[in-house]
């Protein structure tokens, strides 16, 4: 039972759990611990303590803890930095391609060519079955770059552009070139630093009589060939087996 | 905050947790460079695997400790494959993770209480001198001593509970 003598007793407990109480005083307190629950969970408590002081190197508690050095955290934010500019990027190109509905498919399994000439379909997200180009833009300044893919429409052509690498402001305009060797302009945008959005477009010029693509940006005019047979920029070339 | 996926719960995570993760990591790997790789290698893949981070399972100390100790077992295997070591018929002494770290949290406990509990339990306990021999040092009363063992270990206990240890 817990009495006013309870502080006196509490006081050895420290010395008691750690087994550096004489004899005589050890006997009279385990006498009081066996009629008094409170201390008895207080022993208790600071035994947990006790068995781990054994573990410590004396010599290091002396020692000041040591600090990690300034340069260990630049280095790890300069890990984690450049492997999140890397999944923002990463999560960039996925939204283009779920944006722009890209997905290769269409290719049946009993193919029996050895070269398949593969057309890329649209089906991203199961509504629209139009089959979609994807626009490489070759031989850029450095540090440019230019991706565009078409959507064919009952209206004309859909045009998703993705301009990086020119100054920012930098007016583009957008055109396509039919087969009939005409120029069709499909609008214009600026290019912002820090949009990551693509431009959104469109001609009345069917995808089917579109052979070129071209965007005039910064005083210069680039061009990448469309086709829906031989333009080597819009169809992928895969080395197949026949799995048969 | 419920993930750990943001840049900026890196930083908060660092400076909250970076001293007691290298501090262990020196303990257990008994190397300054090697610890600070642990350290890096701990928070990067904490990083990587933020959206697996669930406040409600553990806390992001817990959480990074877990973390460090896969860190740890990681650069000790390699260490241990490591051309050289234990040429001369003497392999190193690997203490396992859980005796390492209670022996850290322990010492860190110690460090952190305040002075007079920590000079008399130092004196008395790890030193092995008399209660009385300590009491006249300090120029107070044995039961001085006695009583401020008593409150240091209990100093001890909160600090060991504030670093999640649990009996």
């Amino acid at each position: 039972m817990k009495t006013d003598g309870c502080r006196e007793w509490r006081t050895s407990l420290g010395a008691y759990v750690l087994g550096q109480l004489p004899e005589g005083e050890r006997a009279a307190l385990e006498a009081h611990l066996q009629g008094c629950p409170e201390c008895r969970a207080e022993a208790e408590s600071l035994r947990g303590v006790a068995h781990l002081m054994p573990l410590a190197d004396p010599a290091r508690i002396v020692e000041p803890a040591p600090r990690p050095p300034a340069e260990l955290r630049e280095r790890i934010e300069a890990v984690i930095g450049a492997e999140g500019a890397e999944r923002a990027a990463g999560e960039r190109r996925h939204r283009r391609r779920r944006r722009f509905g890209f997905a290769f498919g269409g290719i049946a399994a009993a193919a029996v060519a050895a070269v398949l000439v593969i057309v890329v379909f649209a089906g991203g997200s199961g509504e629209e079955r139009w089959p979609e180009q994807q626009v490489a833009f070759k031989d850029l300044p450095q540090g440019m770059s230019i991706d565009a893919a078409l959507e064919p429409h009952a209206f004309g052509t859909e045009i998703h552009m993705y301009v990086r690498g020119v100054r920012s402001g930098t007016l583009c305009r957008v055109f396509l070139r039919g087969a009939d060797g005409r120029t069709y302009p499909a609008g214009s945008f600026r290019y912002r630093w820090g949009d990551d959005s693509d431009a959104v477009l469109s001609s009345a010029l069917d995808l089917s009589r579109t052979r070129a693509i071209g965007v005039h940006a910064g005083g210069r005019t680039f061009v990448a060939p469309v086709s829906g047979g031989d333009a080597t920029a819009t169809v992928l070339q895969l080395n197949e087996e026949d799995p048969t | 905050m419920t993930t750990f996926t943001r840049e900026q719960d890196v930083r908060e995570a660092y400076a909250a947790h970076s001293g007691e993760l290298y501090g262990f990591a020196v303990r257990s790997l008994g190397d300054a460079g090697l610890a600070e790789e642990a350290v890096q290698e701990t928070f990067v893949r904490a990083w990587r695997a933020g959206e697996r981070f669930d406040p409600e399972i553990g806390s992001l100390r817990t959480w990074l400790f877990a973390i460090l100790r896969n860190v740890v077992i990681d650069l000790g295997r390699a260490r241990s494959v490591r051309p050289g070591v234990g040429e001369g018929g003497i392999e190193p002494t690997v203490e396992p993770f859980e005796q390492a770290l209670s022996a850290w949290q322990i010492e860190e406990a110690m460090r952190r209480i305040g002075s007079e509990h920590r000079r008399v339990i130092f004196e008395t306990y790890y030193r092995g001198r008399p209660y009385a021999e300590v009491a006249k040092e300090l120029g107070v009363p044995e039961g001085t001593v006695k009583s401020r063992v008593y409150y240091g270990l209990r100093a001890l206990r909160v600090v060991l509970e504030e670093m999640g240890y649990e009996d």
